[in-house]
């Protein structure tokens, strides 16, 4: 009982004092230059939300199944690749579109690419997933890897190795000026589109029949087809929704940044990484996780006092997940399990 | 005793599989309006296995399940639901992040009739009124005895017209144990037969109508509950006597 607990306080201290330095090195930072400081945490939060809604589509996969869909960062790079040719080759939009057409044709080209990639990824699950439901754990595994490969390969096949990109549509004009601090109008449409979807989805899980549905197949599945809901439709429509939300992410990240067709490899496993270090399974965990990670690697490759630099930015991503999952193997938030559960 | 209608539920000769384990062989039961009906056998006798054929988690490979004149040897489990026949499963199976009233709610899951939705979980409540101080509590938080009469209240939200129970008294306090099981014959009285499958036996024949005896997969004693709580072998395999 007492080394236990003599034990728990020596990782405690160990963990406590990284926090501090953690705090006290962001400290100096910000004495040294407040503008720049916080100029760096909002692309913090512009990255960490797009990071949150790809990695959400893990964790609400993962929850269900406890499948790791490998398949779903590559979907999300083939959404945006298919968004860049419905905003320029199909709504031709550029910089000189009036503001009422650019909203307007972001509006649809959001519509069109949520519900055509959800419908995509839904059958992904039907074809790819479903025949294996009782199949070993390993089975689905490989053939998520095997799926990830295959959709990567379509997105070559159909835009080839170049980069895609999309005028700049929303002003780079500032939507705040203060000092040495600016905040774009890009970068706010980033939570512009994506704090609307959070909320519907939360309302979703929490409120909505089939929510509650996908909540009671992730806890217990045999017990709730016992209960009388169908789980291959609950699973279904798990995929429908984190195939809605991989098309949203895909048409954020394409106003922010280029995209090509491995584009999803890299943000895949970010976003994965954030899932997990938020609590796989848990939808505000991955939206902490992925805040976290946006965080780290802005401040990483941004500050400038003592800051390793952008070539680290992925050995610090990682070192702090492992650190994390040594402290805390559940993740920030954990699954919420209680004990015999 | 089972009426000129006919039996609610009847198994013919069902063989069910686990892999390539053959869990049942040829097990034939019936229950009729009204019944408590027990099974009762050691562990691995099969008497989940039997639960299981029943409510299409585990479809038998031959034999028959007919159910309120419906064939549903093959039904996927919701439609089985659908159909009337509810469970509270060994081990409860709560969900254990959900609140007390959203388990009830999931109970419900296959109902369309919002209208009496309220006044069924009112019902549930005025059995267990433990449930109701506990409502918006985590599941899993609760006790054993509070967990199993909310797994109980769960399956009466389906208005089930078959009541699968499946080991209700297991590692519950003695004073629990009773009282699942006055309210076991309660939900009967009020007219919903039900098929309890218990290790004990005793506690089990002494509110069934009849129960059928399991070993290793077949059916190997059946009679009214009061033969054979006097019958030599049972008295000596699962009453604890001789």
């Amino acid at each position: 009982m007492l080394p236990r607990l003599r034990g728990a306080r020596v990782t405690d201290l160990i963990g406590l004092t990284l926090l501090g330095l953690l705090l006290i090195w962001l400290a100096v930072n910000f004495v040294k230059g407040p503008a720049a400081f916080i100029d760096i945490s909002l692309i913090g939060l512009t990255n960490g939300t797009i990071y949150g809604v790809v990695a959400l589509g893990y964790t609400l996969v993962y929850g269900i199944l406890q499948l790791i869909n490998f398949a779903h960062g590559d979907v999300f790079a083939l959404s945006g690749l298919v968004a860049s040719t419905v905003i320029v080759s199909v709504l031709g939009l550029d910089e000189g579109s009036s503001a009422l057409v650019i909203i307007g044709g972001l509006a649809v080209t959001l519509v069109v690419i949520m519900v055509g990639f959800s419908l995509f990824n839904a059958s992904i699950e039907r074809v790819a997933y479903r025949p294996l439901r009782n199949a070993p754990r390993l089975a689905p595994l490989i053939t998520a890897v095997g799926m990830s490969f295959v959709v990567e390969n379509i997105s070559l096949a159909l835009y080839g190795v170049n980069y895609r990109t999309v005028p700049n549509l929303i002003s780079h004009s500032d939507v705040i000026h203060i000092g040495g601090i600016t905040y774009s109008w890009s970068k706010a449409s980033v939570l512009i589109i994506v704090i609307p979807l959070l909320v519907v989805l939360s309302w979703f899980v929490r409120s909505t029949k089939q929510g509650k549905a996908m909540r009671a197949v992730a806890q217990d599945t045999e017990a709730s087809a016992m209960m009388g809901i169908d789980v291959d439709h609950t699973i279904a429509v798990t995929f429908l929704i984190a195939g809605a939300l991989a098309g949203a992410a895909g048409i954020v990240y394409l106003m922010q940044f280029n995209m090509r067709f491995d584009t999803g490899f890299e943000l895949g496993l970010i976003a994965f990484t954030a899932a997990v270090l938020g609590g796989i399974g848990n939808l505000s965990g991955a939206v902490l996780g992925a805040l976290c990670i946006g965080f780290i690697q802005a401040f990483n490759e941004g500050l400038g006092w003592f800051a390793p630099g952008s070539d680290w930015t992925r050995s610090m991503v990682f070192g702090i997940l492992i650190l994390v999952l040594v402290f805390r193997p559940e993740g920030i938030l954990g699954e919420q399990t209680p004990e015999g559960a | 005793m089972s009426t000129a209608d006919g039996p609610v539920l009847e198994l013919s000769e069902i063989h069910t599989y686990y892999g390539s384990i053959h869990a049942l062989k040829g097990v034939s039961l019936r229950v009729g309006a009204g019944e408590i009906v027990t099974l009762i056998g050691a562990n691995g006798a099969g008497k989940s296995t039997t639960l299981r054929s029943i409510n299409g988690l585990n479809h038998p490979r031959e034999g028959r399940i007919v159910f309120q004149g419906d064939d549903i040897t093959n039904t996927p489990p919701h439609l089985i639901v659908k159909n009337g026949i509810a469970q509270s499963p060994e081990g409860r199976r709560l969900f254990p992040r959900m609140s007390v009233t959203e388990n009830l709610e999931m109970g419900a899951f296959q109902r369309t009739d919002r209208e009496n939705f309220k006044g069924d979980m009112d019902r549930v409540f005025e059995l267990f009124p433990r449930l109701f101080e506990r409502k918006a509590q985590k599941a899993g938080t609760m006790s054993g005895g509070e967990q199993q009469m909310c797994a109980i209240g769960r399956a009466l939200m389906a208005r089930p017209k078959l009541l699968l129970l499946d080991e209700p008294s297991m590692g519950l306090a003695p004073i629990f144990v009773e009282r699942i099981f006055e309210i076991v014959i309660e939900i009967n009285r009020q007219g919903t037969p039900v098929l309890l499958v218990e290790q004990n036996a005793l506690m089990a024949l002494e509110i069934a109508n009849r129960g059928y005896v399991l070993e290793t997969g077949k059916v190997v004693l059946e009679g009214s509950a009061a033969e054979l709580k006097v019958n030599d072998q049972v008295r000596k395999t699962y009453l604890g006597e001789g």
